[in-house]
């Protein structure tokens, strides 16, 4: 009983040490997104904070979240690019290179992944 | 009064072109060359409503232990909370082509 307790405020600890160590990493890091507009969405909500390394990891973590999608809609518009080339290439040679863009049609799917459901309005241009 | 929201509406507006720059900057980091608006303005929305999710979640937490000011174990765990993975952070922080986007300038306050 004991040993397990042990174990596993052992193991929160090692958890809980990386990403301290972390934060202290982030003494001198820019994220992509400025910490004040950042810490301006998060005064809106009521979080207020004299750490700016929690400001940076906050914006740090949406910023992986946001490109975690975006790689998979990635995946899905090279998928369906693809299917669609071999479909053209029988007739007629294609560009090679490609453009990808990012659409609702890929984005849905990604997002549907990460428990988000949007939704395209019907008659919306 | 009307003066007043559109200031504020003007406010929320550079800080939401930013948002914008920044999930363009994310998108075209991942291999995109370009986006639909209705894509980028859904990826804002979602960013936005993130920020301010974690910022609600974290000072929640942060009351719930009667503290002030929120500490690292508040945010950790708005983030687990909300099903965000902090798993390879670090990596992602240490990607090679990351590009930052300059802090809006202060506007100049006029005296009166």
């Amino acid at each position: 009983m004991q040993m397990s307790r042990l174990g596993t405020a052992m193991d929160e600890d090692g958890a809980g040490h990386a990403l301290t160590d972390f934060l202290l990493q982030l003494e001198n890091y820019n994220p992509s997104i400025p910490d004040s507009v950042v810490a301006y969405y998060l005064n809106m909500s009521g979080f207020e904070s004299q750490d700016p390394r929690l400001i940076r990891l906050i914006a740090l973590a949406s910023q992986k979240f946001l490109s975690d999608v975006a790689n998979d809609a990635l995946q899905h518009c090279k998928m369906r690019t693809s299917s669609q080339m071999t479909q053209s290439t029988k007739n007629q040679k294609g560009p090679k290179e490609k453009k990808y863009v990012m659409t609702m049609e890929d984005l849905v799917p990604a997002l549907q992944e990460y428990g988000i459901s949007a939704k395209k309005p019907h008659y919306f241009v | 009064m009307s003066e007043s929201t559109e200031k504020i509406e003007s406010a929320c507006d550079a800080r939401r072109k930013i948002l914008n720059i920044a999930v363009s900057t994310i998108l075209l980091e991942t291999g995109f060359n370009a986006s639909d608006k209705m894509a980028l303005e859904t990826l804002t929305e979602i960013i936005q409503c993130f920020l301010a999710e974690v910022g609600n979640s974290a000072k929640g937490y942060c009351e719930l232990s009667g503290r002030v000011e929120p500490v690292l174990g508040d945010v950790k765990m708005a983030l687990v909370n909300m099903g965000i993975s902090i798993q390879g952070i670090e990596q992602y922080a240490a990607r090679p082509n990351r590009h930052v986007i300059q802090a809006p300038q202060q506007a100049f306050v006029p005296r009166t």
